[in-house]
């Protein structure tokens, strides 16, 4: 009654619908379900568009596109980290979808290995990385990322 | 438990100070579609769902919106820095200036501060999750709104990508709606609350 199999099979819907069930049960709501496997946007885009996912990409158009480059050590690093979150709550509602779980595992390697490469130039992003620091102060050390010269691009 | 993580999810730097869009954007911070209500929706909602796939989505969606409601603080932060006399009494902002001076504090736009009555943790199922799909469409409203008065592309990059979080957690909520009731009874949804009943 509640089909959630959304094999990318022929006959399945294009990238930017879903599916619902033929017949359902009256006075609750259905939002459709996204397909397995759906089109992906680069980590970049990802971050600068808000979505990894292109079939979701649903901008309000009040006034045009000002999207600005969101280049630097510490965007590269958000990028990566962006697609694990957004993978993460795809995940949360598709846990069989083998793919994205493989693309999962593959982002958080290298969100590790520049993760890593970062606080050897910048410092500390945890409390468990100060310890690697050659004193507390490299924790305390500014900026903090409210500050508007966050990550030190000034 | 929580640690905290020293960088924000999306880059925010904002050049040039301006308190009167602070004043509004600051609901977005303790205001009753604002992302501290998100953040402690979900994850006070988290303790009575029955179902691991619909737990695990209310705590990464309300950890992110901790993130946002950093990201939010920030832009307030930076909009109100280096204030001149003048802008400090501008229209807008002085009402909030005399309260908390440049801090930054959850309060509404319109003046009122966070309440928790702007949020439901009703303890059921559908209810909850129906809870969260109208959440996140207020607060996708209240940033379409933002992006009407802001003429900054500094602050409305940062905006715009808050926005198309909350259509992404509309789909996931409208998904896990869909996961929880695959697993209660096929003839009537409402025959019990799983959330209660064993």
């Amino acid at each position: 009654m509640y089909p959630r199999t959304n094999s990318a099979a022929p006959g399945g819907c294009e990238d930017a619908s879903g599916t619902l069930p033929q017949c359902a049960p009256l006075a609750v709501p259905y939002v459709p379900f996204q397909q397995n496997s759906p089109n992906r946007y680069t980590q970049q885009q990802a971050l600068a568009s808000g979505t990894l996912f292109p079939g979701l990409d649903l901008p309000f158009r009040v006034k045009g596109e000002m999207r600005r480059d969101l280049g630097g050590p510490l965007a590269e690093l958000q990028a990566l980290e962006f697609v694990l979150v957004e993978l993460a709550l795809y995940l949360d509602t598709h846990p069989d979808d083998a793919e994205a779980f493989a693309l999962y595992q593959q982002y958080a390697d290298m969100e590790r290995q520049a993760r890593s490469a970062y606080e050897a130039v910048n410092g500390p992003l945890t409390l468990a990385a100060a310890a690697q620091g050659d004193s507390w102060s490299a924790w305390l050390k500014g900026p903090w990322p409210w500050h508007p010269t966050e990550g030190g691009n000034s | 438990m929580f640690s905290y993580e020293k960088k924000l999810q999306y880059p925010v730097r904002i050049a040039t100070p301006n308190p009167k869009l602070a004043s509004v954007i600051i609901s977005q911070y303790g205001g009753p579609d604002g992302e501290l209500g998100a953040s402690l929706r979900y994850l006070s909602q988290r303790f009575s769902m029955p179902y691991p796939e619909i737990q695990g989505l209310l705590t990464d969606i309300g950890t992110e919106e901790l993130g946002h409601l950093e990201m939010i603080g920030a832009i307030v932060h930076q909009l109100t820095r280096n204030l001149t006399d003048e802008q400090i009494r501008q229209a807008g902002f002085n009402a909030y200036f005399v309260d908390h001076t440049t801090g930054v504090y959850p309060t509404a736009a319109s003046g009122f501060p966070f309440s928790a009555a702007a949020l439901g943790v009703k303890g059921d199922v559908i209810c909850d999750l129906t809870e969260d799909l109208a959440a996140e469409q207020k607060a996708r409203v209240t940033y379409d709104n933002i992006l009407r008065l802001s003429d900054d592309p500094d602050v409305s990059n940062v905006i715009r990508f808050l926005r198309e979080r909350e259509i992404v957690h509309f789909q996931r909520f409208g998904e896990a709606l869909r996961l929880a009731k695959e697993k209660m009874d096929q003839k009537n949804v409402y025959f019990t609350n799983p959330a209660f009943d064993k």
